[in-house]
């Protein structure tokens, strides 16, 4: 080898060696460089790569640390329940999308020209506790807050009235995976907590907390539950409503999954295990389709029904059974109703409540309110106009290559 | 919903139903409340189970015309498997992709020498003939394995990582294979084997704060694009990745 050959391996093994050690000094996998994204909007404008680490095929890790060229997000609140304060004149609404619950006036009406109305309290944060939540509950003495989340969290949270910001709930009951609806037997002091699946409505004290276990629970194939979701109690006629989405399977057996139709099934109040319901309202009368929350009129015996999918508020009799069709039904371009999946009945008020999913918003109703008729007032979260996303933890996304779309599931 | 399938050739989506244990089908432009084209549901179906690891999503083999579904109990309820009773076995299920009703696995790969537990997602290498398993790592068998097998290799340990839950993809022009990993993604050789570190990866959860469950994934080449979901966020990502591609 001559001089000339040799110096010039030479230089090349320091080179190489030189950008081995600044490359990966450690040995290890080697993070160039990490930017934590700004606060940004619904869709992030495209950003500059910021580094690369090339592909290893000698073995090591190349970190590859570019901020995403674009996210898709909603920032506004997506709400899947609402419950009055009619002692206070306030009325909650539980924000699924940003992980809240927020309180407004009673009396609060967005105007046509505004952004949006801007909540009284928010109480959001991670010292919260709230997550996916979806039922709720404001005890009508007191004003506590109770809110069930359903996917991450199992959890009931109570708050006091007035809470407001990133507080501790006053306290924390550990409930089934899944629960979904709330219910309070104020006569018997007894919280009601509705969990899809393994179906079943689990009760315990209403001050429990910790991981209390409850004091009874409904379930078992004699219940005819399936994938419970809305709950709703009658004190007056001692009785417990509970909708079903038609999910029908043992998870411990092959083979015994089913479709049913939606219902709604109606138990006495102290209905304890395997007990089978006193009747059950199903069929394809009733429009039932992804029924969510329930409330009921004690002064009427009514059933008012969010009826996601249906995009309508039915309202039954608490004394049907069958095949039969809703008394009345509020559906339609007037009504502001885009995936309800909250209500409430405010019996002082003669009012009825309902939070839509799918619209950012909250509207309000004469209790009487039948057909396609405009809301009384609306709560608006978001500009006039602007459709929710509708993402309630969206896990998986699938890239559909011949229309260049993405699926992103609920 | 935890995932689901398309199916670019046929223009088909697949979903899982994992409180009926069934699979549905329906056609690729499905809009609003549509009836699926097609259901898999049924005793004969051998499907079994719901919970944090099994039954959550399904996988389609468009060059071959196959469905794939893990099974089995998931550990529902923070039990162990088969510590709960019962008739099931835990594993994957294949079914023609024009199976209708009640019909019968055209295999089941199953068995303790598969080293598949507490299953949750499949991917398919249809270039190589591969089916991967995510279970304890990733588990590559032959496409068309049958029964009580052992998996040709195993990517798995320290160096590896923590292979964590949710989607995964095959990018089977490249022999690539994208996991969860650590709050972001790992990419791996499809015939990688051993303990074996990723070429690349992803750290997701670093780059844009949040909780680490950045579960879903899906590849788009021609943009040259990864996607990503994220449960708590409740956002997608978009990340522009074109060394993987190239």
């Amino acid at each position: 080898m001559k001089e000339h050959q040799r110096l010039l391996l030479a230089a090349a093994a320091v080179i190489a060696a030189a950008l081995f050690l600044l490359r990966n000094p450690g040995g290890g996998p080697q993070l160039v460089s990490v930017q934590r994204l700004s606060d940004y909007g619904d869709v992030c404008p495209p950003v500059e790569p910021i580094v690369y680490a090339s592909s290893q095929e000698g073995g090591q890790t190349g970190d590859v640390t570019r901020a995403p060229t674009r996210t898709i997000r909603d920032t506004y609140p997506i709400y899947t329940a609402v419950a009055v304060d009619t002692n206070f004149d306030e009325v909650v609404l539980m924000d699924n999308n940003n992980w809240s619950l927020r309180v407004y006036n009673r009396l609060d009406n967005t105007a046509a020209g505004a952004e949006f109305t801007p909540p009284k309290r928010v109480i959001e944060g991670p010292e919260t506790d709230i997550q996916f939540n979806n039922g709720l509950y404001i005890d009508p003495k007191n004003g506590d807050i109770y809110s069930v989340e359903t996917d991450t969290g199992d959890k009931v949270v109570v708050f006091p009235r007035d809470a407001n910001g990133n507080v501790k709930p006053a306290r924390i009951l550990a409930t089934p995976h899944r629960g979904f609806s709330l219910a309070v037997d104020e006569e018997k002091q007894e919280l009601y907590v509705g969990v899809q699946y393994p179906p079943e409505v689990a009760v315990y004290r209403k001050s429990a907390s910790g991981k209390e276990k409850p004091l009874r629970s409904l379930k078992g194939e004699s219940t005819r539950l399936s994938d419970v979701h809305g709950i709703a109690i009658d004190p007056k006629n001692k009785l417990l409503f509970v909708n079903n989405w038609g999910h029908v399977s043992d998870y411990r057996i092959a083979g015994t999954g089913r479709f049913e139709e939606p219902s709604i099934a109606v138990y006495p109040l102290g209905a304890d295990g395997d007990t089978a319901p006193l009747r059950v309202i199903q069929g394809s009368r009733t429009q039932l389709n992804w029924a969510a929350q329930m409330a009921i009129d004690t002064d009427t015996g009514d059933i008012y029904v969010a009826n996601d999918i249906g995009h309508s508020v039915l309202v039954f009799k608490g004394t049907d059974e069958g095949n039969v069709a809703p008394g009345r039904v509020i559906k339609g371009d007037r009504t502001g109703l885009l995936n309800p999946s909250g209500v409430f009945v405010d019996s002082k008020h003669k009012e009825l409540w309902v939070s839509n999913f799918g619209n950012h918003s909250s509207v309000v109703y004469p209790l009487n309110a039948n057909g396609n008729v405009r809301p009384l007032r609306t709560i608006r979260s978001a500009p006039a106009g602007k459709k929710s996303l509708k993402f309630g933890k969206v896990e998986a996304v699938v890239y559909d290559s011949k229309r260049d779309e993405l699926l992103v599931p609920n | 919903m935890h995932g689901f399938a398309f199916d670019p050739i046929h223009d088909e989506i697949v979903v899982n139903s994992p409180l009926t244990q069934a699979v549905l089908v329906f056609r690729g432009g499905a809009n609003g409340e549509e009836t699926p084209l097609r259901v898999i549901q049924g005793p004969t179906t051998q499907i079994v189970g719901m919970g944090y690891a099994a039954l959550e999503t399904v996988s389609v083999d468009p060059q071959n015309s196959e469905i794939f579904l893990p099974v089995g109990t998931g550990a529902y309820g923070g039990l162990g498997n088969n510590q709960i009773s019962g008739n099931y076995k835990e594993g994957v299920l294949v079914f023609d992709r024009m199976a209708n009703g009640n019909v019968a696995p055209k295999r089941f790969l199953s068995g303790p020498d598969t080293q598949i537990r507490g299953v949750s997602h499949v991917a398919i290498d249809p270039v190589r003939n591969l089916l991967i398993v995510k279970s304890n790592g990733l588990l590559i068998f032959d496409r068309t394995a049958n029964g009580n097998v052992k998996p040709l290799r195993i990517i798995r340990g320290p160096k590896a990582g923590n292979i964590g839950r949710g989607q995964f993809q095959i990018y089977p022009e490249k022999g690539l294979v994208i996991a969860p990993l650590g709050g972001g993604f790992g990419v791996w050789k499809v015939t990688d084997d051993g303990d074996v570190a990723p070429r690349w990866r992803i750290p997701v959860q670093q780059i844009v704060g949040g909780a680490p469950q950045n579960t879903g994934i899906a590849l788009d080449p021609v943009h040259k694009e990864l996607f990503v979901a994220n449960g708590p966020l409740n956002r997608v990502f978009t990340f522009y990745f074109p060394e993987m591609f190239d």
